[in-house]
């Protein structure tokens, strides 16, 4: 409590985030310009959905959970095609400063971006006239907050049973002062990007589902940026596989 | 032995090899898994002009679908009038939905004789359940559903006036065994 008068006797302040650029190619976090960071993936934690998933990206946690096939409302009409639709909101306790219970404009972005790139994965064709819902919980949003949403999607629909033509494995990389780009940005590095990229990549066909190019891009720095990412997409993918096949096994005992 | 799991996306053989069955699908030259799960082939039948096999993927628990034209379905009635009776659609084959489905049995497509003379009162009541083959994916609101074949029609019913749980008596008529009092539906023919 502030003493009247006087200097308020404690305030709890945010430090000030590192300087992030990367120097000498090492990053704040010790990593190198191309290593993504420790990653954790799991199925199966939300009892009472179809399929969910966890997954982290460093210190960034996040939890999908996918509830359906429903069926649609009539006033949607009849389809043919299934509708997918993705709601991505980051949990008040998130982010350094306390945030928003309602969604935001910017969860509202980051839900059409994670809802383009998955929908291309999904075989709507097997649930006309219904509908699936993945909601994804940023938990804590330390930097690829919505690679890590797609990812999380994208496994929950697999723990799920919806059809899909394949896994969707999502990478984002970050342009720092100085030019580095570097992949799977951590929140520090986020926060002082010049440029960010996202791709997400259905991987078995190599075919990208989602592309997002924030800042000034060259057409060669795209391409160096877009076969960057398609790396650490690939990587992420046999580690989805992975877990999809040690979930199944576990489940057949 | 431990079956492979394969992913979804997971190629499982050439498209010219085999015919993609439930849980996979042809991509391009390959036939892919759609669905977590294990591989199983089916060969064809004798007769069938494709001898090549069928692939499926088979997912562990239960496979939550959507009624598809040519399902055999069970649903609740939940209201009737002259035209049609409006049915809520509980299973799926041997598997509960998690959600209701809405679905129509028009008064055409009750019974597969004398269409124009079915009255849907005396062939449905509100409460029912009903075994129907999903017929089209109908419109907007509903799926049309129809009981057109013997085995199909009211499995279980319970009397008007006693409560109690009515026992096939015809293939048009329930009998209370309480009472003995009789009630017109339209009865499945269950094999026993």
């Amino acid at each position: 409590m502030a003493a009247p008068g006087g200097e308020p006797a404690s305030i709890l302040v945010l430090q000030p985030l590192p300087e992030s650029a990367p120097v000498g190619g090492q990053r704040v976090d010790g990593r190198s310009l191309e290593n993504a960071r420790d990653i954790l993936l799991r199925t199966g934690l939300v009892s009472q959905a179809a399929g969910s998933s966890y997954v982290e990206f460093g210190d960034t946690k996040v939890m999908a959970a996918v509830y359906g096939p429903r069926p649609t409302d009539r006033r949607e009409g009849f389809s043919q095609r299934g509708f997918l639709t993705v709601d991505v909101k980051l949990a008040s306790f998130a982010t350094r400063e306390r945030g928003r219970v309602q969604q935001g404009p910017a969860e509202r972005e980051m839900s059409e971006a994670v809802g383009t790139a998955l929908r291309a994965a999904v075989l709507r064709e097997h649930f006309p006239k219904a509908a699936v819902d993945v909601w994804v919980t940023v938990l804590e949003a330390d930097g690829s907050e919505a690679a890590a949403a797609t990812t999380a999607g994208a496994l929950a629909l697999a723990d799920a049973g919806v059809p899909m033509r394949d896994l969707v494995a999502a990478c984002s990389l970050a342009r720092m002062e100085g030019g580095a780009v570097v992949v799977d940005p951590c929140g520090a590095e986020q926060a002082q990007q010049t440029a960010s990229a996202m791709l997400a990549v259905m991987p078995s066909a190599d075919l990208v589902t989602g592309a997002e190019l924030q800042g000034q891009w060259t057409s060669q720095e795209a391409r160096e940026a877009v076969v960057l990412a398609l790396g650490g997409c690939r990587e992420l993918a046999e580690a989805m596989q992975e877990t999809l096949q040690e979930a199944a096994a576990e489940a057949a005992q | 032995m431990a079956v492979p799991v394969v992913c979804p996306g997971d190629i499982l053989c050439a498209a010219s090899e085999a015919i993609a069955g439930s849980g996979a699908h042809v991509e391009g030259e390959a036939i892919r898994a759609s669905l977590v799960g294990s591989v199983r082939r089916v060969p064809a039948d004798a007769a069938a002009p494709d001898q090549r096999p069928t692939i499926e993927v088979i997912r562990r628990g239960l496979q939550q679908g959507t009624p598809k034209p040519g399902d055999i379905i069970t649903a609740k009635v939940v209201r009737i009038n002259p035209r049609l009776a409006a049915v809520d659609v509980l299973c799926v084959g041997d598997i509960p939905l998690d959600t209701t489905f809405t679905g129509t049995i028009r008064r055409q497509d009750v019974r597969a004789t004398e269409v124009d003379s079915v009255a849907i009162a005396d062939s449905f009541r509100p409460g029912d359940l009903v075994r129907a083959e999903v017929l089209s994916l109908g419109d907007s609101r509903s799926y049309f559903l129809g009981t057109a074949r013997n085995e199909l029609g009211v499995v279980y019913a319970r009397h008007s006036t006693s409560g109690q749980a009515m026992v096939a008596h015809s293939w048009q008529e329930m009998r209370c065994p309480e009472t003995q009092a009789v009630e017109k539906r339209k009865v499945a023919k269950i094999a026993s």
